[in-house]
């Protein structure tokens, strides 16, 4: 088999997920690289490619100007992969949707310089067509080699659409809940083996909601079993997955 | 069967002779929760647990377990039992492991659970502590636990060690044991039978009843949309019971491309894409695509579908979902004699 060529670009983001990919270690990405081979990879390299088989995009759709330079990525690959949080949901980014005064609190005196105008931060899947995502704030490296494997071999990657609960009681993880804290582990998408309440943290929701959250349901537990206030629990779902959310659509 | 006794101050002993020769699963705690887990030291050894987070059936069945390994085109099967012993099961959870061996070996005999649960030896033993949503009281009571090789319980002074099996009876070269009297078993007996008055929930009616109303309950949608209004499908109350087996089975390759690993993992019928079926050319169905189909259908299986196959309700009230249901609609004993109640 020839290898796949494979490029990685970034739009709005902190390049974290392609920093991951090298954090694989080095026999594990040099025997990756007996089967794919790097076209391009700012990260990396200097060299630039004509056509891809799979382009890895990291990064969110934030401003209307991106729009063209998507679209050539996608003309050029045969595969579009939405790499990371940022580029599959909106990311973090997308906390700022909602609110407008973003611009003077962060940069102040500053606030109007041009190169600071943005948009929506939004998946790029809202400029152009995406086949396959990998979630998460940063990306699994083993879900992404998985996924990229199952590629190599003409096979659709499952990726889960069930939620992290499911992960954490087959880990015997003590529910966050019983510990009297908080978590969106019931909402949130899985495949991260749910690595945070192993760890005692709640669950963020990074890799998105599962295809249909049960919002009122996570309002409600908030409130009833961590106590949230009714605000802290409206707001709780907006930090990774405020695109996601229905007061967003 | 054989009875044995052996004092208290003697128990420990028994456990650290057992552990030195055998791998020994039991109850351990994990903060304030227990679980399952290898038994390295016998003050590790919790009798005094309530309940586990995961029922012991994961020692037969894993929660990821490897089915077929392959490089290029030859395969190889991962059955690979390991003899141990699973010591101090409650009752319930030997009722249910009755169900999956029963379950396993149904029509095509499943070797990758079988295999293992015959290599295993099951010291039961009584329950000490009430966890607190068991209805094991009250649940199935027609049903006996059975297939367990041996049932420990502490009595004054000391334990009486009823030897069921031979596996069960070659236990007792490893520890300080007489033999037992019948006022031992008399003891024994009151003990198991007053715990079975303690659970905090009960169901209010007899398995017949409840799996006829449940059965009969199916098309009324108002009782079924109102039950599962806050559920998140997240499975978690399927993950943690002892009677679930359903798995989802995935082919993963190792990173040189030609070798890899079939698994196959606990899955969960409250999940949304468990229902999800290929019409092929891409398209898909989904026969349970609303949660509240969802939350029906396991209903369903713990109080009707199963009971003919199983001479008894695939529940062991063991509570199990309840506690870990974020959401509190999960509880068998609220579902069901909600459902009794209607006219």
């Amino acid at each position: 088999m020839s290898k796949a060529k494979v490029a990685f670009f970034d739009f709005t983001s902190c390049e974290g997920c392609q920093i991951e990919l090298t954090n694989y270690g080095d026999a594990a990405f040099l025997e990756l690289l007996n089967h794919i081979e790097i076209v391009e990879f700012r990260e990396a390299m200097s060299e630039k490619a004509a056509k891809y088989d799979i382009a890895c995009i990291e990064g969110s759709f934030s401003r209307e100007a991106d729009r063209k330079r998507l679209e050539d990525i996608r003309s050029r690959a045969g595969i579009v992969i939405a790499y990371g949080a940022c580029a599959s949901t909106g990311g973090i980014n997308a906390l700022k949707n909602h609110q407008k005064d973003y611009h003077d609190c962060v940069y102040q005196k500053d606030a109007k310089m041009p190169h600071l105008a943005s948009d929506k931060a939004l998946p790029i899947s809202a400029a152009i067509k995406v086949d396959y995502s990998v979630y998460g704030c940063p990306m699994d490296k083993y879900e992404f080699v998985r996924i990229v494997s199952h590629l190599l071999h003409g096979k659709t990657p499952v990726i889960p659409n069930y939620p992290v609960c499911m992960e954490c009681k087959r880990n015997e993880t003590i529910c966050r809940y019983d510990s009297n804290d908080h978590c969106m582990g019931q909402v949130a998408r899985a495949g991260c083996n749910a690595k945070c309440p192993s760890d005692g943290i709640p669950c963020e929701a990074c890799r998105g909601f599962v295809d249909q959250p049960n919002e009122s349901a996570l309002k409600k537990v908030l409130m009833e079993r961590a106590h949230f206030s009714e605000e802290r629990a409206q707001n709780k779902s907006r930090m990774f997955t405020a695109n996601l959310r229905s007061d967003s659509k | 069967m054989n009875l044995y006794f052996i004092k208290s101050k003697d128990f420990n002993g028994f456990v650290k002779s057992l552990i030195e020769s055998k791998k020994v699963i039991g109850p351990k705690a994990k903060k304030h929760k227990f679980v399952f887990e290898r038994i390295e030291s016998a003050e590790d050894l919790r009798l005094d647990y309530d309940v586990t987070i995961l029922p012991p059936k994961k020692e037969f069945f894993p929660t990821t377990q490897k089915l077929v390994e392959f490089k290029d085109n030859q395969y190889n099967g991962c059955i690979a039992p390991e003899e141990k012993i699973l010591f101090g099961v409650h009752f319930y959870d030997v009722k249910a492991i009755d169900m999956t061996d029963h379950l396993f070996r149904d029509k095509n005999a499943d070797w990758n659970y079988l295999a293992n649960r015959e290599a295993a030896t099951i010291v039961a033993s009584n329950v000490q502590k009430v966890s607190d949503r068991a209805f094991f009281g009250s649940v199935g009571t027609e049903v006996k636990a059975k297939g367990h090789d041996a049932f420990l319980t502490k009595i004054k002074d000391g334990y009486l060690y009823e030897a069921i099996t031979t596996k069960g009876e070659a236990l007792v070269k490893f520890g300080h044991f007489e033999k037992g009297t019948d006022a031992h078993k008399r003891e024994a007996d009151e003990m198991n039978c007053a715990v079975m008055k303690k659970c905090p929930e009960s169901l209010k009616h007899s398995s017949e009843e409840i799996a006829d109303k449940v059965r009969k309950t199916f098309s009324n949608k108002e009782v079924w949309e109102n039950a599962a209004h806050d559920c998140f499908s997240c499975g978690s109350c399927n993950v943690v019971c002892p009677t679930c087996y359903c798995f989802d089975v995935q082919d993963d390759w190792n990173i040189d491309q030609t070798s890899g690993l079939r698994s196959r993992y606990w899955d969960a019928c409250l999940s949304e894409d468990f229902a999800k079926i290929s019409l092929g050319a891409g398209a898909t169905e989904n026969f349970r695509e609303h949660s509240a189909d969802r939350f029906r259908h396991r209903i369903m299986r713990k109080a009707s579908y199963l009971n003919d196959k199983l001479a008894g309700p695939a529940c062991v009230g063991c509570g199990r979902c309840s506690s870990a249901c974020t959401a509190d609609i999960a509880d068998p004993t609220k579902v069901i004699n909600k459902i009794m109640e209607l006219r």
